[in-house]
């Protein structure tokens, strides 16, 4: 899909160069070109705005670009996330336009995208369909197969951070923790990275040697969280979520996984009883069979086993299994915009209300 | 796929022709004549590299630290502008973008501590950091944020066949943006493989690329062509490599060379021969798919660059066959000038003044002159 004429900066260049100038070329940029309408997101480095480009009439989103580290200057994070993006391309993946320097800042314009997933999953107006859920499913995946593909990883995969628009279609965004990686050489990198509650257990244990392997983890929770409504492993801190995953999948042995003893931490956090398996039981309530394999296959313990974007999308669930997927256009219908940034919000204004009511100091 | 070159930033907005290039220039040359102006250019590469090497760059980094710099200067002049700030601000710009950071505050001390020091006497060099942020903030703007540049050295090996194994410095371009995934043998025009070339040779192709970031071919040519021709470079003079292209040569101008049919045929015992394969070195760069006379005005320009470098006091390349594209410099160009800038601090001096020059004139100009001259630049990325 082409942007809008009027956002790439090649073209701003020439109106600033034509005659028909309409002000001062100074004046032509930013402030008077996007006119914020609101605040939908907080990002890794930075807030997320709603705007609309003044000319063309569409809406896009802007993330303003931290700078106060005035110690390191422009962020190396905000960096890589430019970079990354500019070479990506594919409809499951957030396009950036372009850049926006002025008056000292700097904003990444994005296409716009009406909720994010964590924002749909939580309303109660549209109910998905299982076909709907599919698709979702499928789009995530695809995603993130082209990313691996491309060589890169997002350690970051969360409700949040995966946008749907009213046409249907997923999108994955904020970049700001993933990196390249080496397809041939396995690097050492920082385990500090996902979201707790998406984090795989070879980082909860310390692993630093890790590969795409991750972001299949966080989309394997993704995935049941699709159907459950809610996130599935909501531990308090990192040794408590390697608690609730054990009360779920069971204590994981060498068999399983060769090499978990091995894992760095695995002695300070090992596990005090052996815990059975009692995944399927969990959620067979809620998934389909072939279903349930493919949330398995994405939660195997063992990184090394544990399936690969590209396998799953080959996987019976969308293969074989009835019903179809179907993009889940009747989003359309539904009223106002959802992300998680709303929420939070009214989560917020009502306990501030409580506090208020209830103990005013 | 939006990874590759041809998609790029690169391709589409940063490939320049002479006229534009030139047209960018019109400022600096009320100051400082053609040849000045490129000496300056290849000074200020030679800057760049020591300051990044101070700075623990990579090559790699630092080649990108040039890109922005000439960038940069597509859109601004020396004499508006101080150069050296701009320079550290692009070595500490490409060190985040090449994903080896270095911190504000070091790239700012080893500048100042270089800049000041004997080498280029500079007198004034900012202290503090927020000086250097704000360059960087300006540097991002006129780079429009494009921070992936594209380089020879993984063209280079990948015609050799070297995609992963070890490398000297560019220790895998872990990190690197765009990277190509290769799923398969690639093919070079008539369908050859892969070139077969010394280490040594190989060494000096990619020897000769370090030294094609001292002229403007990084703004006027594609990454792949500058490759090609290093690897001429590499043929003509490293000593073995020669000798076999040579003696090919010799062979042919009595039997036509042999078919690429039958090459491959007899390819493998050949190499064991003493006669190494140079006609399949010969063949390979024939049967590339580019434009040869492209190939040939970028192999010009190297060796202009290299009888103007041979000018400069310092920093020169010291490896022996320089010498002999000297000789062949120095008879095509004029003799050196009375005026000629030799050393370091006499070129910086002349930055200097040249910036005072332009200050004087503002403050009393001889003539209202426009001051128009990004626009066939501007013109030339809108149509891209």
């Amino acid at each position: 899909m082409q942007p809008p004429t009027t956002l790439p900066s090649a073209s701003r260049k020439a109106e600033s160069t034509s005659t028909a100038r309409v002000d001062e070329p100074a004046n032509l940029n930013s402030k008077d070109l996007y006119q914020i309408v609101s605040q939908v997101g907080e990002g890794t480095f930075g807030k997320v705005y709603k705007a609309r480009n003044v000319i063309s009439g569409m809406n896009v989103a802007l993330k303003k670009i931290r700078m106060e580290q005035e110690r390191d200057g422009f962020p190396v994070t905000a960096m890589r996330e430019i970079k990354l993006l500019q070479s990506l391309q594919h409809n499951n993946v957030i396009r950036l336009y372009e850049m926006m320097v002025s008056q000292g800042q700097v904003h990444m314009v994005f296409q716009y995208m009406d909720h994010d997933l964590t924002g749909v999953l939580g309303q109660s107006q549209f109910t998905f369909s299982d076909a709907n859920l599919k698709s979702l499913c499928r789009q995530m995946l695809a995603g993130l197969a082209y990313l691996h593909h491309k060589g890169v990883i997002h350690r970051d995969i969360k409700g949040s951070n995966i946008l749907i628009n009213n046409r249907g279609e997923l999108k994955l965004a904020d970049f700001g923790l993933a990196r390249f990686f080496n397809k041939r050489r396995r690097t050492d990198y920082t385990n500090r990275v996902i979201t707790l509650w998406y984090r795989p257990p070879e980082l909860l244990l310390g692993g630093t040697v890790y590969g795409p392997e991750v972001d299949m983890w966080s989309a394997g929770c993704i995935m049941l969280e699709l159907f459950t409504k809610k996130p599935v492993f909501q531990g308090a801190d990192e040794i408590n979520q390697l608690d609730v995953l054990y009360k779920i999948l069971g204590t994981p042995t060498s068999q399983i996984w060769p090499g978990v003893t091995d894992m760095p931490w695995y002695e300070l956090v090992r596990p005090k009883e052996v815990l059975r398996n009692r995944f399927r039981e969990m959620f067979n309530k809620w998934l389909s069979p072939c279903g349930l394999d493919l949330a398995e296959g994405l939660l195997t313990y063992d990184p090394a086993k544990r399936l690969t974007a590209a396998d799953a999308l080959k996987s019976p669930y969308f293969m074989i299994e009835k019903p179809e997927e179907q993009m889940p256009q009747g989003l359309s219908s539904l009223e106002g915009e959802w992300h998680e940034f709303e929420h939070k919000r009214e989560r917020e204004k009502k306990k501030k209300k409580r506090a208020e009511g209830g103990a005013p100091q | 796929m939006a990874t590759d070159y041809w998609a790029s930033s690169h391709h589409r907005r940063w490939i320049v022709d002479r006229h534009t290039l030139n047209n960018a220039r019109a400022e600096d040359l009320e100051y400082a004549t053609h040849e000045q102006l490129a000496l300056l250019g290849v000074f200020f590469a030679t800057v760049i590299s020591k300051l990044g090497k101070r700075l623990g760059l990579r090559q790699r980094a630092i080649a990108t630290s040039v890109v922005f710099f000439r960038r940069f200067y597509l859109k601004n002049s020396y004499c508006d502008t101080d150069p050296f700030l701009v320079l550290t601000a692009c070595c500490y710009l490409a060190s985040k973008a090449e994903e080896t950071p270095v911190h504000l505050k070091t790239a700012i001390v080893e500048a100042r501590s270089l800049f000041t020091g004997e080498d280029y006497n500079l007198k004034q060099f900012p202290s503090d950091n927020s000086k250097l942020a704000e360059m960087e903030f300006y540097l991002l703007d006129d780079l429009e944020c494009d921070l992936t540049v594209y380089h020879p050295y993984r063209t280079l090996l990948a015609m050799c066949g070297k995609d992963n194994p070890p490398v000297p410095e560019d220790d895998a371009e872990a990190g690197e943006l765009g990277k190509p995934q290769h799923d398969g043998p690639r093919y070079w025009g008539t369908g050859i493989g892969k070139l077969d070339l010394e280490e040594g040779a190989i060494q000096m192709a990619w020897f000769v690329v370090n030294d094609t970031y001292r002229s403007d071919l990084c703004l006027l040519y594609p990454p792949h062509l500058i490759a090609v021709a290093s690897i001429f470079f590499a043929l003509t003079l490293h000593p073995s490599s020669r000798s076999a292209v040579d003696s090919s040569l010799a062979f042919s101008s009595s039997h036509p060379p042999s078919n690429a049919g039958g090459r491959a045929s007899h390819g493998q015992p050949k190499r064991s021969t003493v006669v190494r394969t140079g006609d399949e070195l010969i063949l390979f760069l024939a049967g590339l798919n580019v434009s040869m006379p492209l190939i040939a005005s970028i192999i010009h320009e190297i060796i202009a660059m290299y009888s103007l470098w041979n000018r400069m006091s310092e920093g020169r390349a010291d490896w022996a066959p320089q010498s002999s594209m000297q000789r062949k410099g120095k008879s095509n160009t004029s003799p050196i000038k009375q005026d000629d800038l030799v050393t370091p601090v006499a070129l910086t001096q002349f930055v200097l003044e040249m910036r005072e020059r332009k200050e004087r004139d503002v403050a009393h100009p001889p003539s209202a002159k426009p001051t128009a001259i990004n626009k066939v630049l501007e013109r030339t990325q809108a149509a891209g």
